[in-house]
């Protein structure tokens, strides 16, 4: 169960003489402080100059200068995810001008919704005299962002800002989680309160009449649920975002212990169990592997925890695990039932329903030995293959394989390091052959899939966990999305092993025309800049790896090295993620061997 | 389609409307009408929205996500059995008093004001089904202008 500090009482009570009479954006500040609130992301202009100003007065935060917008979105993604399973979780809270400065953050504030990640963002407004007069960098903010966040505030009186700002943080971290954007006009920051103004924040308690979340599991279903569970001869469990983000990885792996059920993870469930428990079906889905989806076609039962059923993971509905009941425990209502029928709904937190079941003296344990044995088979399908493949560690072509560099990591590091991916083929290598060992050690943005993510979301998560090892593994693609946070790394000194597979394409989606558009590679070739040239203008070292037998001593050396490095990795374009199932394919469609090379047209 | 109400309860805030009816959009419907009042409560809102939609579970997910927003407090679909759902319209019509006399042995209206012997503004309420047969009874080519209100339901 994930518990976010509540306010710091005060002891010092408000001013109250006119001259030192608070304004809004104090008030915004102390209530960022006093919601534990250390880093804060953003970039500065002339609707949320106020703020910096006194942000800088205050010097309690730690601001970090993002090169553009978006990299602050996802450096305070970066806090959220990697700090819920510490001592000390925080929220992510970037800051932002009005305008362009605002809409560049939109899409790291969808992609944090997409995500479930708990976020604060906060923009400069124009004053409120001018609003919706198109004024100089006016833009619609709440308009914009009001269909891709959990929720938008704009306060329109200084004394309305302490109780937005922690309501905002409420909404942000109760129930499911998600960003909330505070738009706040620069008049209303230079504001200052009403006379007699106080506002008590350990007294407060948000009033949302309309919102709602049941984290204790009702008695009914929970009955059914075991009911079902007795019964089964083939369950799987489901391990998705919900188990990471209610820090519940460790009790979900003692009731799959206790009653020998196998598990498979969403994308973003990797991490909350050690990859090789030997239950452990690895991740499911689009590019899950043979066992995980195999299993699911074939189970009677599916016991789902904190997911929502996306299409990557179920690919064709109506051919989508159809006999199987499914228990569905999730603490958005909304997702239940949504995309796949639910035998049994448990709308509740995660960690609580697994606490309730995993002690339960109803749940008997049941051996299940053929299904584990029709498990076991299906994990030989693509084992022997793969293991080849990692093994030659280079392509037709002699370059390398990210297969095996991924690999090579996870035994050199143990699994224990904290891996976060870009978007594309690396990605998916990175689910697939790290061996993850340490709890929430796996951050990627996934429901959006947002390329550029990876490098400025490893800057957060390398401050949130200072005394683990980051990496920042990106294609050559999403790499120049956002390679600007290479600034913001050399200016903190911030410890990021920063891994760079470059395949000379847009990797991912020339796999989807290698196997779909018949090898046409339509806007997928792309020239890189000398990357070591960018790493010396940004002092960070940086090495080139080409040769299967440099791989190793390069990983070795980044680990050694104190402080950032990039390591840039020659691979083979025509490497291939399997097993797949194509995009509205079912898994009877699965590709597990690798095709033949294109036949006709093709470019290159 | 089958037509659907569904009944929510809101806190009265600015963004609400456009919030119900974004998701509305992005569920691809087209609001078939949306009424929305004051309630008993004090910062309370009544909203009633119809579309047309054969799958209930469908209908179930607008609700669930209608009741994800922080600012619904309750939602959900209203039967026609178990419920009322009433209709007013204003109807301008340029019609001979004559027959305008014969509509009333089967509606009943109200006549708002009557000038120039055929120009008449009345006012009727009812079932959606009512108002159409009014309509389609009277003629279009009688009727210059109408305000529909949308409809209102009640629980029976
Ligand atoms: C911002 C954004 N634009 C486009 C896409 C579509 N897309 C998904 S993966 C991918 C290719 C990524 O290429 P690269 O970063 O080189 O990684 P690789 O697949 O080669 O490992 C693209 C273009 C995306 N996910 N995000
Ligand atoms: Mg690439």
């Amino acid at each position: 169960m994930l518990t976010y500090r509540s306010p710091i009482v005060r002891l010092k009570t408000t001013p109250t003489n006119c001259e030192d009479k608070m304004t809004g954006k104090e008030l915004l500040l102390r209530a960022l402080k006093e919601r534990g609130v250390r880093h804060i992301f953003g970039y500065t202009g002339g609707a949320i100059m106020p703020v910096f100003d006194s942000m800088d007065k205050m010097a309690h935060f730690n601001f970090i200068m993002s090169r553009n917008e978006q990299g602050a979105t996802f450096m305070a993604q970066g806090v959220s995810r990697a700090s819920l399973s510490t001592e000390d979780p925080q929220v992510g809270v970037c800051m932002a001008t009005s305008g362009p400065g605002a809409m560049n953050l939109v899409t790291g504030v969808a992609d944090a919704q997409m995500d479930s990640v708990a976020m604060v963002a906060i923009t400069g407004q124009v004053a409120t005299g001018v609003i919706a007069t198109d004024a100089f960098q006016e833009s619609d903010v709440v308009g914009v962002m009001m269909p891709i966040c959990k929720q938008t505030y704009m306060p329109l009186q200084a004394d309305e800002i302490e109780r937005t700002v922690h309501e905002a943080f409420y909404v942000a971290t109760t129930g499911r989680f998600g960003p909330v954007v505070l738009d706040i006009p620069k008049d209303i920051q230079n504001q200052p309160v009403a006379e007699g103004y106080q506002f008590n924040s350990a007294a407060y308690r948000p009033h949302l009449p309309g919102y709602f979340y049941h984290p204790t599991p009702a008695r009914e279903p929970l009955k059914k649920a075991v009911e079902l569970i007795n019964r089964s001869e083939r369950p799987v469990i489901f391990c998705g975002h919900g188990v990471i983000n209610s820090n519940a990885g460790a009790l979900l792996q003692s009731f799959a212990e206790k009653n020998r059920i196998p598990v498979a993870f969403t994308l973003h469930g990797l991490s909350a169990m050690p990859a090789d428990h030997p239950l452990s079906l690895g991740m499911m889905g689009m590019h899950g592997t043979v066992e995980a989806n195999r299993a699911i076609m074939n189970a009677d039962l599916l016991i789902s925890f904190g997911m929502r059923f996306d299409d990557r993971v179920t690919g064709k509905l109506n051919e989508y695990a159809k006999n199987a009941d499914v228990i569905h425990v999730e603490i958005d209502a909304s997702e239940i039932d949504k995309n796949v029928a639910t035998s049994v709904a448990i709308n509740a937190d995660v960690y609580r329903t697994l606490h309730v079941l995993v002690n339960d003296p109803m749940l008997t344990s049941k051996p299940r030995r053929r299904w584990h044995a029709s498990i076991a088979e299906s994990r030989q399908v693509m084992a022997e293959d793969l293991q080849q493949e990692i093994a030659k560690g280079t392509g037709d072509d002699g370059k390398l394989l990210m297969k095996t560099i991924i690999k090579k990591l996870s035994e050199l590091t143990e699994g224990r390091d904290l891996i976060v991916p870009d978007v594309g083929q690396h990605q998916m290598m990175s689910a697939r052959f790290y061996n993850y060992q340490t709890p929430n050690s796996w951050f990627a943005s996934g429901g959006a899939g947002t390329m550029g993510a990876s490098l400025p979301m490893a800057v957060g998560v390398k401050l949130a966990r200072p005394k683990e090892r980051v990496w920042s593994i990106s294609g050559d693609g999403g790499f120049q999305m956002n390679m600007q946070e290479l600034g913001t790394i050399m200016e903190h000194k911030i410890d990021v092993k920063i891994i760079l597979l470059n395949n000379g394409y847009l990797g991912m989606v020339r796999q989807w025309q290698t196997l779909f558009f018949d090898g046409r590679y339509a806007g997928t070739p792309m020239l890189s800049p000398d990357y070591g040239k960018i790493a010396a203008a940004y002092d960070i070292p940086y090495r080139k790896v080409e040769k299967l037998e440099q791989v190793a001593p390069a990983l070795q050396e980044a680990i050694e090295h104190q402080g950032a490095i990039m390591l840039e990795f020659i691979c083979d374009p025509s490497e291939v993620i399997l097993p797949m199932i194509p995009a509205g394919g079912g898994f009877n469609d699965m590709i597990v061997k690798r095709p033949t090379p294109a036949r006709k047209g093709g470019k290159k | 389609m089958k037509r659907r109400a569904i009944l929510a309860f809101m806190q009265d805030r600015p963004g609400v409307l456009q919030k119900v009816s974004m998701l509305i959009r992005k569920k691809m419907y087209n609001v078939d009408t949306l009424t929305v009042c004051r309630s008993r409560k004090p910062g309370v809102s009544r909203m009633t929205i119809t579309l047309r939609e054969d799958d209930e579970a469908r209908v179930l997910q607008v609700i669930r996500q209608l009741e994800k927003f922080t600012e619904v407090i309750s939602a959900r679909e209203l039967d026609t059995d178990h419920s009322y759902w009433r209709e007013a319209a204003i109807v301008r019509l340029e019609i001979d008093p004559e027959q305008l006399d014969i509509l009333k042995k089967d509606y009943t209206f109200e006549i708002l004001d009557h000038k120039n012997h055929d120009c008449f503004f009345i006012q009727i309420a009812g079932s959606t089904r009512m108002i159409d047969a009014f309509v389609a009874q009277i003629g279009e080519e009688h009727i210059v202008e109408i305000a529909r209100t949308g409809v209102a339901a009640l629980e029976k």
